[in-house]
């Protein structure tokens, strides 16, 4: 069977880049391994309550927002009803030790005027800040449709400033600086390592609007199958891919898998983490340096969490995150300190879409090290002393919520945990990196372009975590083989 | 280490770095023409002197005007100077 080219890996990025080549008339095979699309999105459910795991909320997905655009240009926006958060405050900032509370509200204007009623001597700062967040993320192509084909940001998400020395350089205020790093949890690397610039691309969307989808990742997944139904692309669930065939003259031909079978192609587009295109590629496809490169990429940090339901309705988290910081100083080094040390990010989940949350994710960093002692387990072989340190990290995670949460006021039960070994697993992340690989100042992620011929990389490694950075990465990627300027023009027209 | 240590670690690193024969590596080869290299590869070009000599380069301008193995010599000796000169 030949096709024009073979989509490896039906998460966000692949299920967009197969949609892209599909809508220009390219025959698409996708090929998954889960049993179905975007495992990820799907969540799973406990005690009639369904916890989101890939995704909870979503910036710039407003009307006319970079999101927004890119869903209507793949035909998915007509099949997605979305939940507006808190306009006042979609985002909690909880600061334990300094007994400060700060709301995140929609749009840089109310953002600005919060900021400043909280900071009033930051006047300067804020808006320095503000105004840097905004040209950062103008600076990108395909975020703003009217920036530069030759900009992509410059090399300033590897060369720095970090954000910590951007925000440093503006203002001596401890707690505002926390306040304007919190969402550094919603891409898992520290503010001394990760670029102002990546940052900036990523809490940009989030400043301009937040937004939930009826029904959360389901209904993403579900919409992406509908259309990708529609455009005719052949999906094979439940299929591994092995290899990639190359010819000997260096261009893909290929993609083997698992069951024997080859799909010819005349290019592949492959999402899965870098380090598993790796071992796809035959010995000899790439030189040394490049695998040293890829080999050598730190992973962001992982997560312990923890998933509890609730007898009564959470009013408090409808619409609404919350992130605990026990104090100004707790996102330095993170992931690599006590739990009571540690920051928190708590947001909700439901038991039928529309009604008041019936429970919560608690989630703490946590470095994948942490579960190290039992990396050569799996599910079900798990030994004794893995659940002991389960249970034991659950009960201290349970009292801080307790003390961080007096809103919640006893009940709410325990559902599921999940470790830094869960990710690994399930999230098919080598080292269980929440986020996979890293964006950090010094690190060099590798592009879409390889030097196999016909192989392109997508998925968050290359551009930023998150459901708008993996459409991001699906659209670079695509953007080699259909053309930047003829994807620029064609979204232009769905704005 | 001397500028003669230093040439010899570039061109022992690249080489083994990118699969290039140590008898190609002359001062006079230009990187993509006749070394084979192409723009795809200077990333990796620019970890491979990181991890060889320590330090990290942070700066666009000095890297663009690399057209030969020789500019590469030139650029890596300019750096170790300058960093040397540095006062600790």
């Amino acid at each position: 069977m030949t096709h024009d080219f073979v989509v490896v890996g039906a998460g966000v990025s692949g299920l967009t880049s197969a949609l892209l080549l599909a809508q220009h008339g390219h025959s698409v095979a996708l090929v998954e391994k889960s049993g179905q699309t975007a495992p990820l999105l799907r969540g799973f459910s406990r005690r009639g309550v369904h916890f989101d795991t890939g995704f909870h909320y979503t910036g710039g997905i407003g009307k006319g927002e970079p999101l927004d655009v890119f869903f209507r240009y793949l035909g998915l926006s007509d099949r997605l009803s979305l939940l507006p958060f808190g306009a006042r405050g979609f985002d909690t900032i909880r600061n334990v030790r300094d007994g400060f509370e700060f709301r995140f509200p929609s749009g840089y204007g109310p953002l600005r005027q919060n900021l400043l009623q909280a900071f009033p001597s930051e006047r300067s700062a804020v808006e320095t800040y503000l105004d840097a967040v905004r040209s950062a993320c103008d600076s990108v192509p395909y975020l703003n449709l009217d920036a530069s084909l030759d900009a992509r940001g410059g090399l300033s998400r590897v060369f720095g400033p970090t954000l910590k020395e951007t925000l440093d350089s503006l203002t001596a205020d401890k707690i505002l600086k926390s306040v304007l790093s919190t969402h550094c949890l919603l891409y898992g690397v520290a503010p001394e390592e990760v670029a102002f610039q990546q940052h900036a691309c990523i809490v940009g969307s989030y400043y301009l609007s937040a937004n939930g989808i009826a029904g959360g990742g389901r209904s993403l997944a579900t919409a992406f199958d509908a259309r990708l139904e529609e455009l005719g692309v052949e999906t094979h669930r439940g299929c591994e891919v092995t290899s990639l065939s190359v010819a000997p003259e260096g261009a893909l031909r290929g993609v083997r898998l698992a069951d024997g079978r080859e799909l010819r192609c005349g290019g592949a587009v492959v999402t899965v983490h870098p380090r598993t295109m790796l071992e796809m590629v035959p010995e000899g496809a790439f030189r040394p340096a490049y695998k040293t490169r890829i080999m050598g990429l730190e992973e962001t940090v992982s997560a312990f969490m923890l998933y509890s339901v609730s007898d009564i309705p959470l009013p408090i988290f409808s619409g609404r995150n919350l992130f605990v910081l026990p104090s100004a100083d707790s996102l330095r080094d993170l992931g690599n300190r006590t739990l009571e040390e540690s920051p928190l990010y708590l947001t909700a989940a439901y038991a039928r879409p529309g009604d008041l949350p019936r429970g919560f994710i608690g989630i703490f960093p946590m470095l994948p090290e942490t579960t190290r002692a039992w990396e050569d387990s799996r599910k079900g072989n798990r030994p004794g002393s893995y659940g002991q340190f389960k249970e034991e990290i659950t009960r201290r995670m349970e009292n801080l919520i307790k003390r961080y949460c007096p809103e919640l006021a006893g009940a709410t039960s325990l559902a599921e945990t999940s470790t830094p070994l869960t990710v690994r697993d399930f999230g098919n992340s080598p080292s269980g990196g929440l986020y996979g690989v890293k964006h950090k100042v010094g690190q060099y992620n590798p592009v879409p372009l390889t030097r196999v011929k016909g192989l392109y990389l997508a998925g968050q490694a290359v551009t930023s975590p998150g459901v708008l950075g993996a459409v991001l990465s699906g659209f670079m990627a695509c953007g080699n083989i259909l053309g930047h300027d003829r994807l620029i023009k064609e979204l232009k027209r769905c704005r | 280490m001397t500028n003669l240590e230093i040439i010899g670690r570039i061109d022992r690193s690249i080489a083994e770095e990118f699969e290039i024969d140590m008898e190609e590596m002359k001062p006079e080869k230009t990187l993509f023409q006749d070394l084979g290299l192409d723009s795809l590869d200077i990333v990796d070009l620019v970890i491979v002197l990181e991890t060889a000599f320590g330090f990290k380069i942070r700066e666009e301008e000095g890297i663009r005007k690399i057209r030969t193995l020789g500019d590469i010599h030139s650029f890596v000796i300019q750096k170790k100077d300058e960093l040397e000169s540095i006062p600790r």
